[in-house]
């Protein structure tokens, strides 16, 4: 009888342990690591343009939520509110360009007008602007 | 139908093309809320807003998934049970400045102004009524504002043991760098 109740016993603290040990681990998940994700698409920012003023519900549809790598010129180096940093990639089109925001970035003086660059990023949709966040510096080309 | 959306903004681009506009796709718009386990707070660094100086009116557009958090199960958590931003993926702001002879664009200083408008969040709108700043700095705006709305008013749900520990109210601060948009 008394095995019995140690060995419940065991098993309950087990899994209230395992359950603690898990709500910790899922709640301190951080973001993907964009510089060592995958990509779903890689693509350069004309045509990841193009693919959004053609159809922007297939294109929605297509690349919302995914990792894209894009390669492009970077036409403005904005900062943001909480230290982050807004690039936006030229594309075809005058009005319209692809926004990449990153996250607390460790030097920003890398991203220049007018140099070309590869960035990882998710994208978000498209508002004025195909925006893409959470993105990494993959390559900077001259 | 998703190209509707757009066309409170460029409706403000186009009509009166001598009006003087001002621009940005670099807004900002964060809300916080406290709770006793976790502060709840994400930010959007990618809202697109006009801002028409001769009438005072103002338009907001920002996407649901382009406000980040700090833990992703949080962010995922927002985006897929509070906001469903697949269905509802844009929220708008459409308002006036209310007390617009009170402020002088074209010399620095800081003023202040009352805006009304309506939020739209989740196809949800509300009336806001609030004050803020603009600051005029060398040609460029800077507008920030605070306010506070309860997740009832947009239809969000929040599960009952989560909701008592939420405050009522978020609150929402906004901070737009406005640059004049170049005149046709």
């Amino acid at each position: 009888m008394k095995t019995y109740i140690k060995i419940a016993l065991f098993i309950v603290t087990f899994i209230a342990l395992s359950a603690i040990l898990a709500a910790l681990y899922m709640f301190n998940l951080k973001h993907t690591d964009m510089a060592k994700a995958k990509p779903d698409f890689v693509i350069t920012a004309s045509l990841l343009q193009k693919d959004f003023e053609t159809d922007e519900t297939a294109a929605s549809t297509k690349y919302i939520n995914k990792i894209l790598e894009v390669t492009g010129k970077i036409t403005l180096v904005k900062p943001g509110e909480n230290n982050i940093l807004s690039i936006s990639l030229a594309t075809g089109s005058e009005m319209t360009s692809i926004i990449c925001t990153f996250p607390a970035i460790s030097d920003p003086s890398k991203l220049k007008d007018g140099k070309d660059i590869t960035i990882r990023g998710e994208c978000s949709g498209f508002l004025m602007d195909v925006l893409l966040n959470n993105c990494a510096v993959i390559t900077e080309l001259k | 139908m998703k190209r509707l959306t757009l066309l409170p903004i460029l409706l403000v681009v186009v009509t009166a093309a001598n009006a003087q506009k001002y621009m940005t796709k670099n807004g900002f718009i964060g809300f916080f809320s406290h709770t006793p386990m976790e502060d709840i707070k994400g930010d959007n660094n990618q809202v697109a807003a006009v801002l028409d100086i001769t009438s005072g009116e103002m338009v907001f557009q920002a996407l649901i998934k382009s406000f980040h958090f700090d833990q992703a199960l949080m962010e995922e958590h927002f985006n897929e049970n509070y906001m469903e931003s697949d269905k509802f993926p844009k929220s708008s702001f459409k308002g006036k400045i209310t007390n617009l002879s009170a402020i002088n664009f074209s010399k620095n200083g800081i003023y202040d102004v009352m805006i009304d408008g309506d939020l739209t969040i989740r196809d949800a709108t509300n009336k806001i009524s609030t004050k803020g700043k603009i600051e005029v700095q060398n040609g460029e705006l800077i507008a920030t504002s605070k306010f506070n709305i309860s997740p009832e008013d947009y239809k969000i749900n929040i599960p009952g043991v989560v909701r008592e520990k939420i405050n009522k109210e978020m609150e929402v601060t906004v901070s737009m760098k406005y640059s004049p948009l170049a005149s046709k």
